[in-house]
């Protein structure tokens, strides 16, 4: 029933890539929360967070997604979700994080609409 | 276990220690170091047969096939307190047990042993002469003479007193364990009521109905709802869900539902009421631990003209109520573009009002309903807003009760699949009883 959750992590010419797999929920929220603090990212650059292969996603998986965009803005980067799955869209559209995070089809579509910020 | 001769029986007496030979080699070498020492030493090595078999470490006793006692080592007499004499040809083994143990010993220990020949390590009690009791191991072995055809039962036994004692602990231990976590669960129970309203208010022409179903009675969840009288011929309710399980959301579950209360005798415009919230939660959580929740706030004024009761309701972030009208007309009452509550300084609040007339039923709820895992269909293994949508239509015309009743039986056929606390707030405005008879 559950899907086990995957992270990798990769780094970009525009910043940091997570790529997410599985169901993102109050067991494996705190993995991906783990894995925050040592991304590589710098001022200037976008954090991307390729949801492609998630499952399902619950408050606990919003939350870590909200932690990550903190940590982005803490460090003066950006970020934004690629590859977002419909049932995952749905819940953003009901909680309103739609309109929070710039949303990309692809995790390249997201590299390449970055546009380095001065600083 | 070596029970097939003496020596052997010496040697496994010795070594249960921590190995013969090297304990040997260690004394021999180093403490021994007179000539007279290293005598005594010797001899107790060489003449060791008969003595490890009367002073071993373990009780030994050899009987006949009835059970009648024909040897027994010093040992065992020691602990049990006896005279040779006393034992020899007189009593049986099983004599020398408990009355448990003598039944046990009778069901099982002496018919396995006849089928088996051997039976290892089973625990019994026995009973000294002085009538204490001591736990003990105990292997036997049948022994056969040259034509195979058996002669004797040798038997050894183990004091297990210590082992008794740890298994003692052990329990202990475990009933301990238990207490405790029946501690927690009360505590979690607990908990869990005072962020419930222990009855929600009467309002005349409204029928009003709660359920809040528990996920696990070891963490207290973060849903949470109330309804209560404002100003003169108002009403406030509200039900949401805090993000994550356990005492942190149980903190920010109580700081909201006493914000939100004390918001709405401030001003009790529903998008005020949820911007005061956010404001508070805000500023209280962010960074890397952000706190936050989805919520539906409503006012409720009755319609003095028409009957019924107007409703304006607020939403940040949270699944849509369901609308089933008194002709059965049954939707979701969107409010696009709500955002959670306490993550965002700017939230934006989305706001709809509507009538509900006699008959009409409103119900709000929480994920862990939608988000329960059901039997896979086409791979999608949560129960999902389409089926809830489709259930509330085949419920339509209703009231309150029965609908929280309805859903109640949905959430018990789901069992463990409601992986998540789930909360249902409905209300209904009662026809008038001249209309129930059309």
């Amino acid at each position: 029933m559950t899907q086990r959750l995957t992270l990798r992590t990769r780094t970009a010419p525009a910043g940091a890539v997570i790529e997410l797999a599985g169901d993102l929920d109050h067991h494996s929220a705190p993995e991906v929360r783990a894995a925050l603090p040592g991304l590589d990212l710098r001022p200037g650059q976008q954090l991307v967070l390729d949801l492609g292969d998630v499952t399902f996603c619950d408050s606990s998986g919003i939350t870590v997604l909200i932690a990550a965009r903190n940590h982005a803005l803490t460090a003066g980067a950006g970020i934004a979700l690629a590859a977002v799955p419909d049932p995952v869209s749905r819940i953003f559209r009901i909680c309103g994080l739609d309109q929070v995070f710039p949303v990309h089809p692809t995790a390249l579509a997201a590299e390449t609409a970055w546009r380095p910020t001065a600083g | 276990m070596g029970t097939s001769g003496d020596e052997e029986n010496g040697v496994a007496g010795l070594g249960r220690p921590g190995g013969t030979g090297q304990v040997a080699g260690g004394w021999g070498n180093g403490d021994l170091g007179s000539s007279d020492d290293r005598a005594q030493f010797s001899a107790l090595l060489e003449d060791s047969v008969e003595d490890l078999y009367e002073h071993a470490p373990c009780g030994y006793l050899s009987t006949l096939l009835d059970g009648r006692i024909a040897k027994v080592n010093t040992t065992l007499l020691d602990w049990l307190g006896y005279e040779r004499d006393d034992l020899l040809g007189r009593r049986h083994f099983s004599d020398l047990l408990t009355v448990g143990g003598r039944l046990y010993h009778e069901t099982h220990f002496a018919p396995l042993l006849g089928m088996q020949g051997e039976v290892s390590g089973i625990a019994l009690e026995l009973k000294a002469a002085d009538g204490s009791r001591l736990p003990v191991l105990v292997t036997s072995t049948v022994r056969t003479g040259r034509d195979g055809r058996p002669l004797l039962i040798r038997t050894t036994l183990f004091d297990a007193r210590d082992r008794r004692a740890y298994e003692t602990e052990l329990l202990r231990a475990r009933k301990e364990a238990e207490r405790e976590r029946e501690r927690l669960q009360r505590l979690a129970a607990t908990l869990q009521k005072t962020l419930l309203p222990p009855t929600l208010a009467n309002v005349p022409g409204l029928d009003v109905s709660a359920y809040y179903h528990i996920a696990s009675v070891d963490e207290v969840g973060g849903d949470f709802y109330d309804l209560f009288p404002l100003a003169e011929g108002t009403w406030g309710l509200f039900l949401g869900d805090v993000c994550g399980k356990g005492a942190a959301a149980a903190a920010v579950t109580s700081l909201t539902r006493y914000t939100l209360r004390a918001a709405a005798v401030y001003n009790p415009d529903p998008d005020a009421v949820l911007r005061n919230l956010n404001t508070v939660l805000n500023h209280e959580y962010n960074g890397a631990d952000p706190r936050f929740c989805t919520v539906i706030f409503g006012l409720l004024t009755p319609d003095p003209d028409r009957g019924g009761f107007h409703i304006t309701l607020a939403s940040g972030g949270h699944p849509p109520a369901l609308l089933m009208r008194a002709d059965g007309t049954t939707d979701y009452l969107p409010t696009p573009g709500g955002q959670l509550i306490g993550v965002l300084a700017d939230a934006h609040i989305a706001t709809t009002a509507v009538r509900l007339a006699p008959g009409d039923t409103l119900l709000l709820h929480t994920d862990g309903l939608t988000e329960a895992h059901v039997n896979a269909v086409d791979g999608v293994d949560r129960y999902g807003d389409d089926a809830l949508l489709d259930f509330a239509r085949t419920l339509a015309p209703t009231t309150a009760s029965a609908t929280v009743d309805a859903i109640r039986d949905l959430l018990d056929t789901f069992g463990s699949g409601v992986d998540d606390d789930t909360a249902v707030l409905a209300i209904h405005v009662p026809r008038p009883p001249s209309e129930e008879l059309q």
